[in-house]
């Protein structure tokens, strides 16, 4: 690939300072990065260097939705893809224009974002939504703090808050009842022109009038819901790989998971009627995809290992309040906000404590 | 004998670079020049104690550090001084072999005060004859006060940073002197105890050298286990619970220090001997070298093979620093020559390519399914400078349990005060962090600037109170 390379090297002086294309420099920059690993050496000790980058931290984190998207074509069909372009090309915008304004490199944390937001979408939304949804989310989620690493809430997440909140009706009624067979809805386009594929169930709104989904269902992906949160199977299978590279920490997983199985425990117990079993909740809604995706995100979660605990935990017992004692059907993404505000207090309490044993 | 249980020590990692020294030990042959460099990781020998012209005789003092106590730089051999042939060195012609010249009596020159008593005398010795210069305090690194009182000595066995000078080797065929200068450095204490690091592991080595010291009531033995990191001596230290009170040093020292203790209060004899590893994955034929100070350094990797282009890393590739252009001589500090291929390749698409030649610390190339291999490093930064994401692997495999990650979040924000509260000074800057950063943030460079910083402040406030 010396031509390629060399290709590169011919173009740079139009995007260095003088040159033609000087304001796009950063948009050069990220090119030549995403193809070609970088020709720094170690100008401090150590000299030698881990071969992570956040590059590689980033693709194990995308490879790690692949299953859940893989899923979502067969069960909404192509429209997913749509989606998902239209989150890269929408809040690829922004990044960039954020990363020439400020003249910082453009940030590959961008690309987990953009395709964590389209799997936590209704299927049938309209294209237009997602693209605001993804600009609100990049912009004020993530941007405005002063870029990946910096902000404080999940991104993906402040942007599906902003069209939960700003369009409601159209939220809760653009799903889409699963494909099945051998295909599914591989080779299909739904959208909300198609009225029979429109429903606006999901189990955990059939719930509410004591109609469950089988768990068989819940754990396959054979029910409404949002892009990518329906299949338990799947969400599992990117979740341990996940898990099993490090790059999420199991403790997160752990202290949402437990904390809520026995917050809905205790719930059913007191009232099997009005309350759902803990493992049927679990697989229902968005608590696995969450729980393994969102809470885990490194930057909006604490960083250290008790602190990590307490927030997972925060994290199951609000969505198991909001799941069942409140209006709302599902409670992960107000949960994993809540979560975010409270992780840096958390690791304050943590670091204090470790603090005093120093002294 | 009171032995300590191996504790489980937090953090640390073993880098697998490719070119480990061999454990047997080259002598390498006279030099008829030798160029002495007047500075060196600690010292600046800016105090000249000879004259152009003159012929000193081998163990003589050539210049002198008055920052540091005075340590003097030794002739290693008897030559003819030249001060300004090359610059930063005294250069020494006409050197005459080992042996080639009758031996100087050395006691004559120490013009020892007989007022200092004999322990007072023994460390005077030590210092003249440089050995002193082999001691350093555990938390700083700095030379301790030859006539101050420690609280504890740390003598370790074990250096895991790729590449230096292994205990086990210099130990080799030299464990006699080895027990002989623990004796040396008792005599030198009242009844502060020595603590010896030796590796947790039950090699044939480890178990002569603990059958050895069994008999030593003041020794303790401090297994810790063979990884990068834990092997720190400030790090044992905390261990051991001795940590950092002003006016209460605690000594550490490695085996070359235990056998110069020895070789200048047993025989009176200068130490001017020095065993340097020369290894990393630019060097032929990896090795440890018996050598002196002076010693050319180009004659030295020429007889390794260095495959070119390569940096020279004066030390491990963790805490050493890059030979500079000037030095031409051994310095009297070096353990080793970690010599690494300068990076050249550039990778299409390496981030999406599973790897199976890559060894991480973390487990995100599919090399983690391999069992630990050697990798051949090069001096490649792998990845761009990015903001923290509060990865956690800087934690994860810091030693000293301190959140390198929090600290570098502090100390950007320019709040000192808060990243000292946060484990600062706890540092040991081994230079994992940086290691293992994907964001490719200098932590360890950062870390070392504010600690000089905070230090050369304390010091201003000291002088001005």
């Amino acid at each position: 690939m010396k031509w390629l390379l060399a290709a590169l090297e011919r173009a740079r002086p139009s995007f260095e300072e003088g040159g033609k294309l000087r304001a796009l420099k950063r948009v050069f920059d990220a090119t030549e990065s995403f193809l070609f690993s970088p020709p720094d050496t170690a100008q401090a000790a150590p000299y030698v260097r881990d071969p992570l980058d956040v590059k590689r931290f980033m693709s194990v984190a995308i490879v790690s939705l692949l299953p859940c998207t893989a899923a979502a074509l067969y069960f909404f069909g192509l429209r997913v893809l749509a989606i998902i372009a239209v989150s890269y090309a929408v809040g690829g915008t922004v990044e960039v224009l954020f990363a020439v304004v400020r003249k910082e490199p453009i940030n590959e944390g961008f690309l987990v974002t953009g395709l964590i937001f389209p799997l936590v979408m209704p299927p049938a939304i309209r294209l237009w939504m997602v693209g605001v949804g993804v600009a609100f989310g990049v912009l004020v989620g993530k941007e405005l703090f002063g870029g990946t690493g910096r902000n404080l809430f999940n991104p993906a997440l402040v942007g599906r808050c902003f069209l939960a909140i700003g369009y409601p009706v159209a939220m809760s009624a653009a799903w889409i009842k699963p494909g099945g067979g051998v295909l599914g809805r591989v080779m299909q386009y739904v959208g909300a022109a198609q009225a029979d594929a429109i429903t606006s169930a999901t189990p955990l709104v059939a719930a509410k009038q004591q109609t469950w989904a089988s768990l068989q269902d819940l754990f396959l992906g054979r029910v409404a819901g949002s892009i990518g949160e329906t299949s338990a199977l799947a969400i599992l299978v990117g979740g341990t790989f996940l898990l099993a590279t490090g790059v999420a920490n199991w403790r997160t997983v752990a202290g949402v998971l437990i904390s809520f199985g026995l917050g809905q425990a205790v719930l059913h117990r007191v009232d099997p009627g009005a309350f759902g079993p803990a493992l049927w909740h679990l697989c229902a809604g968005g608590l696995l995809f969450g729980a393994f995706f969102m809470a885990t995100d490194p930057v909006t979660s604490p960083s250290m290992s008790g602190a990590k605990w307490a927030y997972g935990a925060i994290i199951g017992i609000v969505t198991v309040l909001i799941r069942n004692l409140t209006g709302y059907v599902e409670g992960v993404m107000f949960a994993i906000l809540l979560g975010n505000i409270c992780a840096p207090l958390l690791d304050e309490i943590v670091i204090r404590a470790r603090m005093r044993a120093y002294r | 004998m009171p032995e300590f249980r191996v504790m489980k020590a937090r953090g640390g990692y073993q880098v697998q670079l490719k070119g480990k020294p061999s454990l047997a030990v080259e002598v390498l042959p006279e030099q008829g020049t030798l160029f002495l460099p007047l500075k060196s990781r600690r010292f600046t020998f800016s105090a000249l104690c000879v004259e152009e012209g003159a012929r000193v005789h081998a163990g003589q003092i050539l210049a002198k550090d008055p920052q540091n106590y005075s340590v003097p730089l030794l002739a290693p051999r008897a030559g003819n001084v030249r001060l300004g042939a090359a610059e930063g060195h005294i250069v020494l012609e006409d050197v005459a072999a080992l042996g080639e010249e009758p031996e100087h009596p050395l006691e004559q020159d120490l013009h020892i005060p007989k007022e200092m008593g004999s322990v007072g005398m023994k460390r005077y010795k030590l210092l003249m004859l440089g050995a002193w210069e082999f001691l350093q305090d555990a938390h700083t690194g700095d030379l301790p006060d030859p006539f101050g009182t420690p609280r504890a000595v740390v003598v370790s066995t074990v250096d895991r940073e790729p590449f230096v000078a292994r205990g086990d080797v210099q130990m080799h065929k030299r464990l006699n002197a080895f027990t002989r200068g623990l004796e040396q450095l008792q005599s030198l204490l009242e009844y502060q105890p020595i603590y010896v690091v030796m590796p947790e592991s039950e090699s044939e080595f480890a178990l002569r050298l603990r059958d050895l010291l069994r008999g030593y009531v003041w020794v303790q033995v401090v297994p810790i286990p063979l990884r990068y990191g834990p092997d720190r001596t400030a790090v044992v230290a905390r261990r051991l619970g001795l940590k950092p009170q002003a006016g209460q040093p605690v000594w550490s020292l490695g085996v070359q220090g235990v056998l110069a203790i020895d070789r200048a209060l047993t025989l009176s004899r200068p130490c001017d001997v020095r065993i340097v590893s020369v290894g990393g994955p630019a060097v032929k034929a990896p090795a440890h070298l018996r050598a002196f100070p002076g010693y050319p350094l180009s004659t030295i990797l020429d007889s390794r093979g260095v495959c070119a282009p390569a940096r020279v890393i004066n030390g491990g590739a963790f805490t050493g620093r890059p030979v500079g252009a000037q030095q031409i001589g051994l310095d009297v500090e070096c353990t080793g020559l970690t010599v690494l291929p300068e990076h050249r390749e550039r990778e299409l698409l390496g981030f999406a390519r599973p790897h199976w030649n890559r060894r991480s610390y973390s487990k995100c190339f599919l090399s983690a399914l391999r069992p630990a291999f050697e990798e051949r490093f090069t001096t490649a930064l792998r990845g761009e400078l990015r903001a923290c994401v509060s990865c956690g692997l800087c934690e994860e495999v810091c030693p000293a349990r301190i959140v390198p990650y929090l600290i570098h979040k502090r100390l950007y924000a320019d709040a000192v005060e808060e990243a000292e509260a946060a484990g600062l000074h706890m540092c040991v800057r081994c230079g994992l962090c940086s290691f293992v950063c994907p964001s490719k943030i200098e932590l360890r460079e950062q870390f070392v600037e504010a600690q000089e910083m905070i230090r050369i402040e304390l010091q201003t406030e000291k002088a001005q109170a």
